[in-house]
């Protein structure tokens, strides 16, 4: 055994067993059932029963499955105004989601609202930069979480938008926002670090870009050095693949969004190759390669 | 148990412990391998998954029963858009008429971003699940009582995304200003002592899409909530053989 693991590194064999499908949803907004048909845009797009197959057929095929989202799972049909987001993490919870974060709708019915419900979701919320001390809700989220997939360790934390001036005061009391690209590098160092993550994913409900000093994901990128993936929120950005953010010492990290209202869903598809070991965070390097 | 080893024993076998799970940890690169499209499309070439549809069935029967209920007629589908959007005049102007009947006194301004409304209203049969996607947000009408110093900061900021006002109308300057304001067709000063009416929800009176210049305003309420104030004007107009229609009228002009 090279101990330190110097021997000529072994190519990523693309099997499945060493395969890692990040599936990812964001801004979903209580569409459970399709556009309607006579919609002026989307028609017969989205629908949870149909999500709910695809994920199905993907997890047939492939052992390593994380099913992840970004936020705002709320508002936006009669659902969440009549059963105030039960049925929404009731089909999150069947359909097997490992984490989500927090969006600035998700406290559209106060604190409380979002206390009330949390029974119904039998997946973690992720938040790292909301402090909610002092509030009914303080306890109840991680900053983070490692999966352990495919052998590997995955690291997944959540970033929450500012919510002055994007939730009404009631709604959010107490809860105090944290700098995201601190509260991130304290997130990378932590997970890269002792936690040995092999992988490190940022649930982002910022946004994707803004002119300005308004942080982003593409500032978060920048900002906070070490995160392989940012998979976003907040913009209802539609993107066909992930965007590419070059960091120190040949370090990427990507950046996807997939629209909203569960039109689509993101898909990732990660490998592990034994690289040379090396202490440090940015020295791991991310290669998109694009499939023919 | 650590009795039975020697202490030089116990370290080696702790750092033997270490290494080897060193060797397997942060050792490995993550390599994306990434389809053409990332973006999974979801929609009707998918089966629905049983599960999920006898999941939502109760819920669904339930929504549908007074969803599908139809309200009114529109002769063509009422849109958002950037600037002065018929749908928003639709809504501030309803706001000003009901926040006046409610409070028995004239209103002098509606204020409605495109941002608060979510989607458009379809053309044809208009139901109240229609109106509930378009204001799907438990927002109530309320008044607030502006000085004229505080709508000048309203005008500066609908100027720069040209946003209409229901009771006024104003011109963008080349320079992004807001110019020759008018309300209830009258020149606007700022500079003079008067109180404006104004008609909008309790989200934006809060300060709400950065309307931060009302947040020291305290609000009037009206005890309607919006979404029902828009179904109740729909239905109004129904009754009165009047379809469901709104233009963009020229409310903001432009210079540039």
């Amino acid at each position: 055994m090279g101990l330190l693991g110097l021997s000529v590194p072994a190519a990523a064999a693309d099997t499945k067993a060493n395969r890692l499908v990040i599936l990812h949803t964001n801004d979903m907004h209580s569409r459970i059932e399709p556009f309607p048909d006579n919609a002026a845009q989307y028609a017969g797009m989205g629908g949870m029963a149909h999500r709910a197959t695809l994920i199905k057929q993907v997890r047939e095929q492939e052992p390593h499955v994380l099913l992840l989202d970004s936020g705002d799972i709320w508002q936006g049909t009669p659902y969440f105004n009549f059963f105030m987001g039960e049925l929404e993490y009731k089909l999150m919870s069947e359909m097997k989601y490992d984490a989500s974060t927090l969006g600035n709708h998700d406290f559209d019915n106060g604190l409380e609202g979002l206390q009330k419900q949390l029974p119904n979701a039998t997946f973690p919320f992720l938040i790292s930069n909301y402090d909610f001390t002092g509030t009914v809700l303080a306890g109840r989220f991680q900053p983070y979480k490692v999966f352990e997939k495919a052998g590997h360790r995955i690291g997944v934390f959540g970033l929450g938008i500012e919510l002055a001036g994007l939730v009404a005061d009631k709604n959010f009391g107490a809860t105090k926002y944290l700098d995201p690209i601190a509260t991130a590098k304290e997130m990378v160092a932590k997970l890269r670090g002792p936690e040995k993550c092999d992988l490190v994913i940022c649930l982002s409900h910022l946004g994707y870009k803004y002119q300005g000093s308004k942080v982003d994901d593409f500032k978060l990128a920048a900002g906070a050095p070490g995160i392989d993936l940012i998979l976003g929120g907040h913009t209802h950005t539609f993107l066909d693949k992930p965007d590419v953010v070059a960091g120190p010492n040949g370090h990427q990290t990507l950046i996807n969004q997939v629209g909203w209202s569960g039109i689509n869903l993101g898909r990732l598809d990660y490998t592990f190759e034994r690289g040379t070991r090396r202490p440090s965070v940015a020295m791991a390097s991310v290669v998109p390669v694009q499939a023919a | 148990m650590h009795f039975l080893f020697s202490r030089t024993a116990a370290l080696s076998l702790l750092a033997a412990l270490a290494l080897s799970s060193g060797c397997q940890r942060a050792a490995y690169v993550a390599k994306p391998t990434l389809q053409p499209v990332t973006a999974q499309p979801v929609g009707k070439t998918l089966a629905d998954d049983p599960t999920a549809v006898a999941t939502i069935a109760p819920y669904r029967q339930r929504v549908t029963e007074q969803m599908a209920a139809v309200i009114g007629t529109a002769p063509s589908a009422l849109v958002k858009s950037n600037g002065e959007s018929p749908l928003a005049n639709f809504v501030a102007d309803l706001q000003r008429t009901r926040a006046s009947r409610e409070l028995n006194q004239p209103i002098d301004l509606g204020v409605m971003s495109n941002g608060g409304l979510r989607a458009p209203l379809p053309a044809g049969q208009v139901t109240l699940g229609s109106v509930f996607e378009l204001m799907p947000f438990e927002n109530e009408l309320v008044v607030l009582d502006a000085p004229a110093a505080v709508v000048q900061q309203l005008f500066d900021y609908g100027a720069h995304v040209k946003m209409a006002f229901s009771g006024a109308t104003y011109t963008v300057s080349p320079d992004g200003k807001a110019t020759d304001i008018r309300i209830g067709n009258q020149p606007f000063n700022p500079a003079q002592n008067r109180v404006y009416t104004i008609a909008i929800s309790d989200y934006l009176a809060g300060g709400g899409d950065n309307m931060v210049f009302f947040k020291s305003i305290k609000p009037r309420g009206t005890g309607v909530l919006l979404r029902n104030a828009i179904a109740d004007q729909i239905r109004e107009l129904t009754k009165q053989g009047k379809p469901v229609e709104a233009k963009v009228e020229g409310r903001v002009k432009s210079t540039s």
